[in-house]
C-alpha cells in the first residue's frame, strides 16, 4: 500500500487519506547508469508476477514534455525556468498518470523522480529550501532505488550510448569549454550531491557497476519485499479500475 | 528601489501593475511607458505569460484543457522565471526601468482562487525581484464585470475559471472566479504594500496619480542617448514612419 504522504504541502485539495492499493517504485541514478534497461526488465518481471504495471519518466507528460525538449534545444533555458518546467511535467504525470494508476492498484515504475531534478538544481546553486518547497507536492514513494556507479564505469557507457550531451555535461553553468572535462566535473558533483540526498530521501543503494543481470537480481530481491502483501490483479480488472480512476481525475482534480 | 530576494538593491526600477480583468491596468501601463520613453528613459516591458520558451506549452495546456490548479500554477511560474532570468533582471542590473503588466500577485490571486495553498505559491515565486512600486488598480466587481461582459465576449475556459467548477455557465463562473480573485487582491494590499489606485476615476486622473508617485523615484535610472541616426537623417530631411521600426523608439524632440 502506498501511504498518502507528501514531501511538503502536497497537491492542492487532495483530500484522500486512505492508502492507495498500488505501489510507487522509483529508479534513480546519474546519466548512463542503466536505469531504462532495468525498468524495461522489471516491467516484464512485475507483469509476469501477475501485477499491472504503469511506467513513466521525466519529460513524458502530455502537457510539458515536448515543451521542455524544445526549450532545452536552444541552450538558453535558465535554471529556475528549467526547474519549474520540470515541476510542471512532474505534477502533470503525478495527477494524470501516477495517482490514477496507484488508485487502480498498479505497480508504477518510474525512471527518475524528483531527486534527479533536486540534485541537478543543487549543484547549480539553487536555494535548497526553494527547490524542496516547489516539489512539496510530490508523493513519497514506496521505495527509491539509487543505482550507483563511479565515473570510470559511467564514461564508456555514456560514450557508447550517445556521447556527451550539453546539459549532462553541465555546459550551461560550468566554466569548462571542453565537453569531456565538463562531463567529468559535472557528473562528479552530481554523484556527490546524490550521496548527500541518500538519507534524506531514504534511497536503497544498488551497486550498478555489476552486470545488468546482477543489478536486475539485486532489484528483484528488494522489490519482492515491496510487493509482498500485494494481491495480483487480472488485466481486465486493472483496466476497469484504471478507467474509473482516470474518469475521476479527468475533472482535473484527483481528490 | 527594486530588490533581489536577499535584500540587495538593484540599480534599475521595477514598476508593475495589477488588478482584475477590466481594471484598466494595461492602458495605464501603456500610457506610463510612452511618457517615460518621451522623458528619455531606457524602458523595458514584460507581459504576463509571454516567455518565448514557455508560452507555447501554456497555450497548449489551456487549449486542450489539460491544466490542473497545480500545473497551471507551475507553468506560469516557469514563464515568470524565464522572463525574470533573461529579460527583467538583466535590464534592472543595467539600471533600466522595467514595466511589468501583471506580476507575481496575479499568480497569488488566481492560483489561490483555484485552491492552491497560499504559502506554497508564495514560496514558489520567492525568486522574484521586489518591485519599486506595485500598483493595484482596484475596481469594484460589478464595474469590471460590466466592462468585460458588456460586449458578451466568448470567455475562455480558464479565464472564466470553468476548470474549478464554480458554475457551468461561463458568465456566472467568470463572475464568481473574479470575485474570489478580488478578495485575494484585497488581502494582498497590506501583505505586500501594494499601492492602490481607484480604477473608477477618469483615465487621465489615474495616470496623473501614477506619474506623481513614480516621478520622485526615477533619479539615476538609465537614459537612452538621443538617437544620432535620427538626427543625422532629420538634417537631411529624411523622415519616414518605417524608420521607427529600425531606430530606437524615442519621442520626437
Amino acid at each position: 500500500m502506498t501511504h498518502i504522504r507528501f514531501y511538503g504541502e502536497g497537491l492542492p485539495e487532495f483530500t484522500r487519506t486512505k492508502p492507495l492499493p498500488g505501489r510507487l517504485i522509483v529508479l534513480e541514478g546519474t546519466d548512463g547508469v542503466g536505469r531504462s534497461t532495468q525498468i524495461a526488465l522489471l516491467r516484464e518481471w512485475v507483469e509476469s508476477k501477475g501485477y499491472a504495471v504503469q511506467s513513466t519518466g521525466l519529460k513524458r507528460s502530455a502537457v510539458a514534455g515536448s515543451g521542455i525538449k524544445d526549450a532545452m534545444r536552444g541552450h538558453t533555458l535558465g535554471i529556475l525556468t528549467a526547474n519549474l518546467f520540470y515541476a510542471t511535467d512532474m505534477v502533470d504525470r503525478l495527477e494524470k498518470i501516477i495517482l490514477p494508476a496507484l488508485r487502480a492498484g498498479f505497480v508504477v515504475l518510474t525512471d527518475r523522480y524528483i531527486y534527479s531534478i533536486v540534485a541537478r538544481a543543487l549543484v547549480r546553486g539553487v536555494d535548497p529550501g526553494w527547490i524542496r518547497n516547489v516539489f512539496g507536492f510530490a508523493l513519497v514513494p514506496d521505495a527509491v532505488f539509487y543505482l550507483h556507479a563511479d565515473l570510470p564505469h559511467l564514461i564508456p557507457r555514456v560514450l557508447n550510448a550517445r556521447g556527451f550531451d550539453y546539459w549532462e555535461s553541465g555546459m550551461d553553468f560550468l566554466p569548462n569549454r571542453d565537453y569531456y572535462e565538463a562531463f567529468v566535473e559535472y557528473q562528479s558533483r552530481l554523484l556527490a550531491q546524490f550521496e548527500a540526498l541518500v538519507e534524506e530521501y531514504d534511497f536503497h543503494r544498488i551497486d550498478a557497476t555489476q552486470s545488468i543481470r546482477e543489478v536486475f537480481q539485486s532489484l528483484t530481491v528488494e522489490i519482492d519485499q515491496v510487493l509482498a502483501d500485494m494481491k495480483p490483479i487480472s488485466p481486465a480488472e486493472a483496466e476497469r479500475e484504471l478507467s474509473e480512476a482516470l474518469a475521476e481525475s479527468k475533472s482535473g482534480r484527483v481528490k | 528601489m527594486a530588490r533581489l530576494p536577499d535584500g540587495r538593491a538593484l540599480p534599475g526600477k521595477l514598476f508593475i501593475v495589477e488588478g482584475i480583468d477590466g481594471s484598466g491596468k494595461s492602458t495605464q501601463l501603456d500610457l506610463l511607458r510612452k511618457w517615460l520613453i518621451g522623458q528619455g528613459y531606457c524602458v523595458a516591458f514584460s507581459e504576463w505569460n509571454s516567455s518565448p520558451l514557455v508560452k507555447a506549452t501554456t497555450k497548449k495546456g489551456k487549449k486542450k484543457q489539460m491544466l490542473t490548479p497545480a500545473s497551471f500554477s507551475l507553468i506560469h511560474a516557469a514563464d515568470m522565471a524565464d522572463r525574470l532570468e533573461r529579460q527583467i533582471l538583466p535590464a534592472l542590473r543595467a539600471g533600466a526601468i522595467v514595466l511589468a503588466d501583471r506580476y507575481i500577485y496575479t499568480a497569488f490571486g488566481r492560483d489561490v482562487a483555484r485552491g492552491v495553498p497560499p504559502n506554497w505559491v508564495r514560496k514558489v515565486y520567492s525568486f522574484a525581484v521586489e518591485p519599486t512600486v506595485a500598483f493595484y488598480f482596484r475596481v469594484p466587481l460589478e464595474e469590471s464585470l460590466r466592462r468585460i461582459l458588456g460586449g458578451r465576449p466568448k470567455l475562455k475556459y480558464y479565464e472564466a475559471g470553468l476548470d474549478i467548477g464554480l458554475s457551468d455557465d461561463p458568465y456566472e463562473s467568470f463572475s464568481l472566479f473574479q470575485g474570489r480573485i478580488l478578495d485575494e487582491y484585497d488581502k494582498m494590499v497590506d501583505e505586500f504594500g501594494l499601492t492602490e489606485i481607484d480604477a473608477t476615476l477618469p483615465l487621465v486622473k489615474q495616470q496623473e496619480m501614477v506619474r506623481e508617485l513614480i516621478a520622485p523615484l526615477l533619479s539615476g535610472a538609465l537614459r537612452v542617448e538621443p538617437s544620432a541616426w535620427r538626427e543625422v537623417l532629420a538634417k537631411e530631411s529624411v523622415y519616414g514612419r518605417y524608420l521607427d521600426e529600425v531606430l530606437p523608439e524615442r519621442s520626437t524632440p
